[in-house]
């Protein structure tokens, strides 16, 4: 029973990781901004409006070639909670590979319920046609 | 049946939990928290999985809005933990897991239909020629 699920888990940690990183390697040689390999966020392309995520993966694209700036006007909510979700997903692989988890703070729901009102609240305020609040559309800061 | 330890499902006759390996027969000490991990004053020793990360992830990734109640669910099982409600907090994990896979799900969905519509794309500009 257990030898079968740790198979299975390791089966869908090896594809996630392989996926992942095949992910990244397209992303540092094709810009999601030209390239049309990657796909459009879909929320975008049928209403015109602008999600939280919007922007995120030609933010990516600039943080491997290593611009932070244009990286950051893609996405700021992006480039914010980057390190935290790799922590996160650093311990996930430390979990499997060594059998615990990296150390962490037990995080308070209100701090969880906060952050997806900031997250909401960004997705709002970057469709706003109102300066400052349309700097927050991606690549918006670009032309400052 | 439930492990005390990680909160993963297990058969009821199971007699060591199929993702930590803690001893499950009736009776079997406690293992204590893995060094390393910071309780602090007030939460519960109890670890419950919240599938914050990849709610995150499949948020502003998969651009769909629904890692907004994977999200949720998350907070709520930490909010519970905090209440003590342990069966409570398992509950909201295993929606928030089941949320995750669906904003992974439409995310790559999306991604298919995407490849598809470029297909059709290119065979049509063939055509043309």
């Amino acid at each position: 029973m257990r030898v079968i699920a740790t198979i299975r888990s390791r089966r869908a940690m090896l594809a996630g990781l392989f996926s992942a990183s095949a992910g990244l390697v397209l992303l540092r040689f094709y810009d999601p901004a030209s390239s049309g390999l990657f796909p459009p966020c879909p929320l975008h392309y049928f209403t015109g409006l602008y999600c939280p995520g919007c922007g995120s993966l030609r933010a990516l694209h600039q943080l491997l070639l290593g611009n932070w700036h244009t990286a950051w006007a893609m996405n700021p909510l992006t480039c914010v909670l980057l390190p935290f979700l790799i922590y996160g997903l650093a311990s996930e692989v430390w979990l499997w590979v060594r059998g615990r988890a990296l150390p962490q703070i037990f995080i308070p729901g209100a701090c969880i319920y906060g952050l997806c009102a900031v997250i909401v609240l960004f997705g709002i305020l970057r469709n706003l046609p109102v300066y400052p609040f349309d700097l927050l559309a991606p690549g918006a800061m670009l032309r400052l | 049946m439930f492990c005390p330890q990680c909160g993963a499902s297990n058969a009821d006759t199971a007699a060591i939990c199929v993702q930590c390996g803690r001893n499950l027969q009736p009776g079997a000490p406690a293992v204590p928290t893995p060094a390393g991990v910071v309780i602090p004053p007030g939460a519960p020793a109890v670890n419950i999985p919240n599938y914050l990360v990849f709610a995150i992830l499949t948020t502003v990734l998969c651009c769909l809005p629904a890692g907004i109640p994977a999200i949720v669910y998350a907070a709520q099982v930490n909010s519970k933990l905090q209440m003590g409600d342990v069966a409570g907090a398992q509950a909201s994990s295993n929606n928030a897991k089941m949320w995750c896979w669906i904003a992974f799900g439409l995310g790559l969905a999306s991604i298919g239909i995407w490849i598809v519509l470029m297909l059709i794309g290119a065979i049509g500009s063939l055509r043309q020629h």
